[in-house]
């Protein structure tokens, strides 16, 4: 699973049959990723009513489209949930060997206080992820 | 799944038996700002896109046994053609 913001929304009549009505998102996974995803956004079915703004689980590959509405549902990536809170050590993330696909010193804040808007936009958030 | 613009379409004379027939677009994913990136994207299509379309394209082997068939030699597969997106993207 990644982490990421909603950025946008599609509208879509025209669509495979067993995708049915479900809401499609555009998210900006946040920029620890590497490599980074392509256009830097990735689209993903909605099943918790996300939106624009809101910083999200995105389940990527199988268990989304399990998540999506069955097996049948032609998705490869589902929003899985909308963050309230998220509490990690920055350092720790950035140290070597942290992790997969960790590169550089993170900070989200959710709050709205700004108190820890921190080196987010240096990893290609546009800017800290906020509330 | 990634939104992109459709922006050619493929012919091949010589094809692999799971390739034949198909229609192929060539398809370059969006910015989440705007703009396009310089990739390009062979997709399977399905739905009836054509150039100029935005739509939005999906990967794997499952996406694509569910919608153009198992027996097609491609990973990437139209699901959608967009009416209107919105991105509010810093």
């Amino acid at each position: 699973m990644i982490l990421g913001r909603v950025v946008g929304e599609i509208w879509a009549t025209r669509r495979d049959a067993r995708l049915g009505g479900a809401k499609l998102l555009v998210i900006r996974p946040h920029g620890i990723y590497e490599p980074a995803f392509a256009g830097r956004h990735l689209v993903a079915t909605d099943d918790v009513h996300a939106g624009v703004g809101d910083e999200v689980i995105v389940c990527l590959g199988a268990p989304a489209r399990a998540s999506a509405g069955g097996n049948d549902t032609p998705v490869d990536a589902a929003v899985l949930g909308v963050v309230d809170r998220l509490d990690f050590e920055a350092a720790r993330l950035a140290a070597p060997g942290a992790g997969p696909g960790i590169r550089r010193p993170f900070t989200v804040d959710l709050s709205g206080t700004g108190e820890s808007a921190g080196q987010a936009g240096a990893a290609g958030l546009g800017g800290e992820a906020r509330r | 799944m990634l939104l992109g613009r459709v922006v050619g379409r493929l012919w091949a004379s010589r094809q692999a038996g799971g390739l034949n027939g198909r229609k192929l677009l060539l398809v370059r994913p969006e910015r989440a700002g705007g703009g396009e990136t310089a990739r390009l994207v062979v997709a399977v299509d399905g739905l009836g896109a054509g150039p100029g379309d935005r739509v939005i394209v999906a990967h794997g082997s499952r996406v694509r046994d569910l919608t153009v068939g198992a027996e097609v030699a491609d990973k990437d597969v139209i699901i959608g053609i967009v009416d209107g997106h919105q991105v509010t993207a810093p």
